[in-house]
């Protein structure tokens, strides 16, 4: 029996060593340029996260703070473009509760000074409307004269539009006014709107004077209550069922928020998705570097355990580095992610309703630490793991049997590692299942990349050209020979492409939703609200202008009164009915004509062009047939200005909403409601500007009621404002692009000391620079072509996924951008792997063993 | 003489594929201490891999190795480490110096491991002794290969060893530079008492020593004393 073997604890003991921390300081002097690049994926990662996150939160913040500014009141009832009803006034006006009103129309404008004129919304106000927030307006306003009914207020747009100051007048239908003030800024409204529909603000005692409060004018009426504290959800129980019974809607500020958080809903999405990729390439980028990191380590690693270093001591003296390094880069990360959080709001102010303060968010700036943290510790462990077991006998010789231990430490890294982002998508997308969906994506990606490389290898193998030149051999050898790194490089390539791309291609959809119409032969303008005893002399002015009349549509209002035998109401009492509310209730703006016109497609039924006697078949769009649930020769039965008409169902359509032409969800056969109560609408296309202007001015002074929309003008600042999400969108896009840049950088710079002693044998045997960096080229431009066409190609099924399921738009597949990432990644990849060999070439073999080996 | 490392029936197979290949067989030997000894053979008689099993760098796949009455093929690779950090020095054909480290901090190395103080003084009087004090702040790329295997001597010798494994230690050096080095190795370590076991195929170093162990085939085909 041999001698019991009896350990010093204290020698073995990994905190209490100071030589670990010693030589973990003294090894990364000299390794800092290596870690450079883990750093910087690091950095770069984490202030994408913290400047998207803090904005996210200072803006939910701002949001609450400010939630009454963006109602301006506790509580809003919306009459549904009817007259509010007298009884419900007698009620409303029982409670002690301050109440105005205020009701919303589209107008012409017409400016005496320079004779300009513009639709613009009209906006009468009674009362102490807006209770909270304040209406902000330029130096020289007088608040006052617009509160006692002897002067309006304009928007600060149409001011600067038509150079329109203080004390100058406006002509709004048959009066004129003053102006007392110009608005920048109103509760609850954002510059943006402003731009697209400026608004005049008038007292309501002077609405009359107008005249153009007539029958069919679109008319939005409007209570806003101030409720005391603590007595609003009394107030709120108390008008539910008065608010049912007339059908009026109510919305109080948690209703806003939320209305405002579904408008912006899309652009938070794409925010959560870049965080998410940037946070997946920080992890990638840790990981491959990591790995190649501790490759290279392993024989500094078997001379220490040949020096009786344990196991743990030597994964302890590289992981203090790689953490050191991780706390450091998230650091710099938090105070960039700041710094990148005080530009965002100056960009997104034109289209927030509140002011976002550019604060330091710190639950935004301990995430992203936690998170860096997080990322450099479980991304470099489980590569780490591999340095405890490198056996000491690799010194002696190379080729050492593999133990076949099983690490349990190593699977619950794994496991960790699985589970970590899958917890981070699920947190960010605030949903299991599009987390669940995100994650399970990318594991996917993971695993057809990793065979998509395995792939590789086996054809190159099987059909390796053995009879090509000794360039092309030693290249394509490169890929399967021991330590070939085609597995790594094609997986993190490959997930740079994929995840680069995908953001490319949302983005591309995301900005073709905002793509308007406009261009070439189509309408720029439309004519609102002509009344039946105008509709001549309308028509007659257009053709003196020689201006093409490409639609001519009469508008009939009408509701519903039954569907299917059963009322409306009797419906609306049926739990179990599978009828939208919003298609019930709504107030339905129909047409009647013989014929469908361009941009509708029947897909179901007949269209019918006249009634037959009492048989009169409507046609209805696929969007209200899903919404009142119905089938061909289903019997409706509307309440037109009182009087009953019964229909059937005739004809499905399919309707393109996008185009610039009045479209309808159910329209009329001829022959039915031509007697009935209407107004029409006219749309035309105005080229030149000068004619446009002269048009409207003549049709402002002959028919003051008959609003004209320059779609023109609209288009344009439709387009400004798009073009700033846009850019909002590409700037956050950015980050992740410039973490995806550098985590392929740094994965191929690494590999340069794999190829180290290989390039420098071959140099040294007389292998020329051009035969060199010929085979780097070839051997690169296999991997970055492979891995990035993979990448693109699975992008292009994860962006359609993600469009359609996730943020619920049309997908535009952009094969552009697809085509310039795929060979921008190759392209990178390539010049990453010739700067790589050249800076090799450009030494004596012997003094880059010395320096780099 | 008591022995410092006892050899027993040791036999070593490796599998390639499907074929095993018995690299060593039946070994059996001592090594008293305070003595050296040197293993020789032509390529592939399974020299390295003896000194490997020695050493505690490999497990052999039957048979025993006892250092110190310590039955290694019982420990663990930690408990191993342990053993080497207390007792054994190295110097390997390729110096095998950390290159992030200075030539004074990598002879400092193996005292750091075992948590002992001050130990910078006992460095730099080592490289003093084998001729390197003026570059005790020079990284391993910044000195030749001779230097270099100056600094592994010192760094082998600084934990005081009971044995050193020398494996080919002036393989990698000129004539000049070899016999310089020779003389280093053999002066420190008899002015230290230690245990020496040299692996070389060069005739000429091994005659340094009081024993040579020829290996053949994995098989030990003669263990002769030599007078010095």
């Amino acid at each position: 029996m041999g001698q019991k073997l009896e350990i010093d604890k204290k020698s073995q003991s990994v905190i209490k060593a100071g030589w670990i921390w010693k030589l973990a300081y003294k090894d990364a002097r000299k390794n800092f340029g290596r870690l450079f690049l883990f750093i910087s994926s690091v950095i770069i990662g984490i202030a994408a996260l913290v400047a998207i996150d803090s904005f996210n939160r200072n803006l939910q913040n701002d949001i609450n703070d400010q939630s009454k500014e963006l109602l301006g009141a506790d509580l809003e009832i919306d009459s549904r473009r009817t007259i509010f009803d007298s009884t419900f006034m007698v009620s409303l006006d029982s409670l002690d509760v301050e109440i105005s009103s205020d009701a919303r129309f589209a107008s012409m404008v017409y400016f005496p000074k320079n004779s300009g004129t513009r639709l613009i919304q009209a906006r009468a106000i009674e009362g102490g409307f807006p209770y909270y927030g304040t209406i902000e307006m330029v130096e020289g306003s007088d608040i006052a004269s617009f509160r006692n009914g002897k002067a309006v207020l304009i928007d600060e747009s149409l001011a600067i539009q038509y150079d329109i100051q203080v004390k100058d007048s406006l002509k709004l239908g048959k009066g004129t006014f003053q102006i007392s003030g110009v608005v920048t800024a109103f509760p609850g409204t954002t510059s943006i709107n402003a731009d697209i529909q400026p608004t005049v603000y008038l007292p309501y005692e002077r609405l009359e004077e107008t005249g153009l409060i007539q029958y069919g004018s679109r008319v939005n009426y409007h209570k806003y209550l101030k409720v005391r504290d603590g007595e609003l959800e009394e107030v709120k129980e108390f008008l539910d069922p008065l608010l049912e019974e007339y059908n009026y809607r109510m919305d109080d500020v948690e209703e806003r928020k939320e209305d405002f958080g579904r408008g912006f809903g899309n652009l938070y999405k794409f925010f959560n998705l870049l965080s998410f990729v940037a946070l997946i390439l920080g992890c990638i980028g840790v990981a491959s570097s990591v790995y190649i990191y501790v490759r290279e380590k392993k024989y500094a690693a078997a001379v220490l355990r040949c020096m009786g270093a344990s196991g743990w001591q030597i994964f302890f003296v590289f992981f203090i580095q790689i953490l050191t390094i991780g706390i450091i880069g998230s650091i710099l990360g938090v105070i960039h992610g700041i710094l990148i959080q005080y530009v965002l709001p100056i960009v997104v102010s034109d289209f927030i309703p509140v002011d976002v303060a550019p604060q330091i968010s710190w639950i935004s700036a301990f995430k992203g630490l936690g998170l860096g943290l997080i990322i450099s510790t479980l991304f470099s462990v489980l590569p780490l793991t591999n340095i405890r077991f490198i056996a000491p006998l690799i010194i002696l010789r190379e080729t050492v049997e593999k133990t076949g231990r099983k690490s349990k430490f190593k699977y619950f890294i794994f496991a960790l590692i699985v589970f970590f982002p899958w917890i981070f998508s699920v947190n960010q997308t605030d949903s299991f299942a599009n987390g669940s969906m995100f994650f399970g994506s990318l594991v996917l990606v993971f695993a057809l990349l990793w065979l998509v490389a395995k792939g590789l290898i086996w054809v190159v193998q099987r059909f390796f050209p053995s009879r090509s030149s000794f360039i092309w051999r030693q290249s394509l050898s490169n890929l399967f020979r021991p330590n070939n790194q085609t597995v790594i490089l094609v997986i993190v390539i490959g997930l740079g492409a994929f995840l680069l791309s995908t953001l490319a291609l949302i983005q591309n959809s995301l900005l073709g939703q905002v793509e308007f119409a406009g261009k070439g032969e189509r309408s720029n303008t439309v004519l609102f609200d002509i009344q039946p005893y105008q509709k001549d002399e309308v028509l007659q002015l257009t053709k003196d202008f020689e201006l093409p009349v490409q639609q001519f549509v009469p508008i009939v209002t009408t509701r519903i009164k039954a569907v299917r035998d059963s009322t409306v109401a009797q419906i609306q009492e049926d739990t179990t009915s599978s009828i939208r509310s919003w298609a019930l209730t709504r107030e339905y703006r129909v047409t009647y004509r013989d014929s469908l016109i361009e941009s509708e497609k029947i897909l179901e039924g007949v269209f019918q062009s006249e009634a037959v006697d009492d048989s009169i078949f409507i046609s209805v769009s696929d969007n209200l047939k899903e919404g009142l649930n119905l089938q061909l020769n289903d019997e409706i039965i509307w309440n037109v200005q009182g009087v009953e008409v019964k229909t059937y169902v005739g004809s499905f359509r399919e309707v393109d909403w996008q185009r610039v032409q009045t479209n309808f969800m159910v329209v009329f056969p001829e022959g039915v409601l031509e007697n009935a109560p209407q107004f029409f609408v006219l749309i035309t296309r105005i080229d030149d500007k000068n004619v446009s202007a002269r048009f409207q001015q003549e049709l402002v002074r002959n028919f003051p009621n008959v609003s004209a929309i320059d779609l023109t003008l609209i288009l344009e600042t439709v387009d400004q404002v798009f073009d700033k999400i846009g850019f909002v969108i590409r700037f956050m896009a950015l980050f992740s692009v410039l973490t995806g840049l550098f985590v392929l950088s740094g994965a191929v710079i690494n590999s340069k000391y794999a190829r180290l002693k290989e390039n420098v044998l071959l140099r040294t045997l007389g292998a020329l620079q051009k035969q060199l960096l010929q085979m780097t080229i070839i051997e690169y431009s296999y991997l970055g072509l492979f891995a990035g066409f993979t990448g693109s190609m699975l992008a292009l099924i994860a962006s359609w996924a993600l469009s359609i399921f996730f943020f619920e738009i049309l997908f535009f597949p952009d094969f552009i951008s697809l085509a310039v990432i795929w060979i921008s990644v190759t392209f990178l990849t390539v010049f990453v792997g010739w700067i790589n060999t050249k800076s090799i070439l450009n030494k004596s073999p012997l003094e880059v063993l010395r320096k780099e080996v | 003489m008591s022995s410092i490392l006892s050899i027993n029936t040791l036999s070593k197979t490796f599998q390639t594929g499907d074929r095993s290949i018995t690299v060593l067989q039946d070994i059996t030997f001592d090594i008293a201490e305070n003595t050296s000894i040197s293993i020789v053979g032509p390529s592939g008689s399974g020299k390295t891999t003896l000194l490997g099993l020695c050493a505690g760098l490999d497990q052999p796949t039957s048979g025993s190795i006892k250092m110190l009455d310590i039955e290694l093929g019982e420990l663990n690779e930690d408990e191993r480490a342990y053993i080497r950090n207390q007792h054994v020095g190295f110097v390997f054909q390729n110096f095998q110096l950390l290159p992030t480290l200075t030539a004074l901090e990598n002879v400092m190395i193996p005292l750091e491991i075992r948590g002992s103080k001050n130990i910078a003084y006992k460095a730099e009087e080592l490289l003093d002794r084998v001729g390197l004090a003026d570059r005790k702040d020079h990284y391993p790329s910044q000195l030749s290969g001779g230097e270099q295997q100056r600094v592994a001597i010192a760094r082998a010798f600084i934990s005081d060893p009971k044995i050193l494994f020398a494996d080919e230690p002036t393989g990698n050096l000129d004539e000049e530079t070899a016999e310089i080095i020779t003389d280093i190795l053999f002066s420190i370590n008899k002015e230290l008492g230690t245990t020496l076991v040299l692996v070389t195929h060069n005739l000429q170093l091994a005659e340094h020593t009081g024993r040579i162990l020829k290996l053949k085939g994995g098989k030990i085909v003669e263990d002769k004393a030599i007078s010095v």
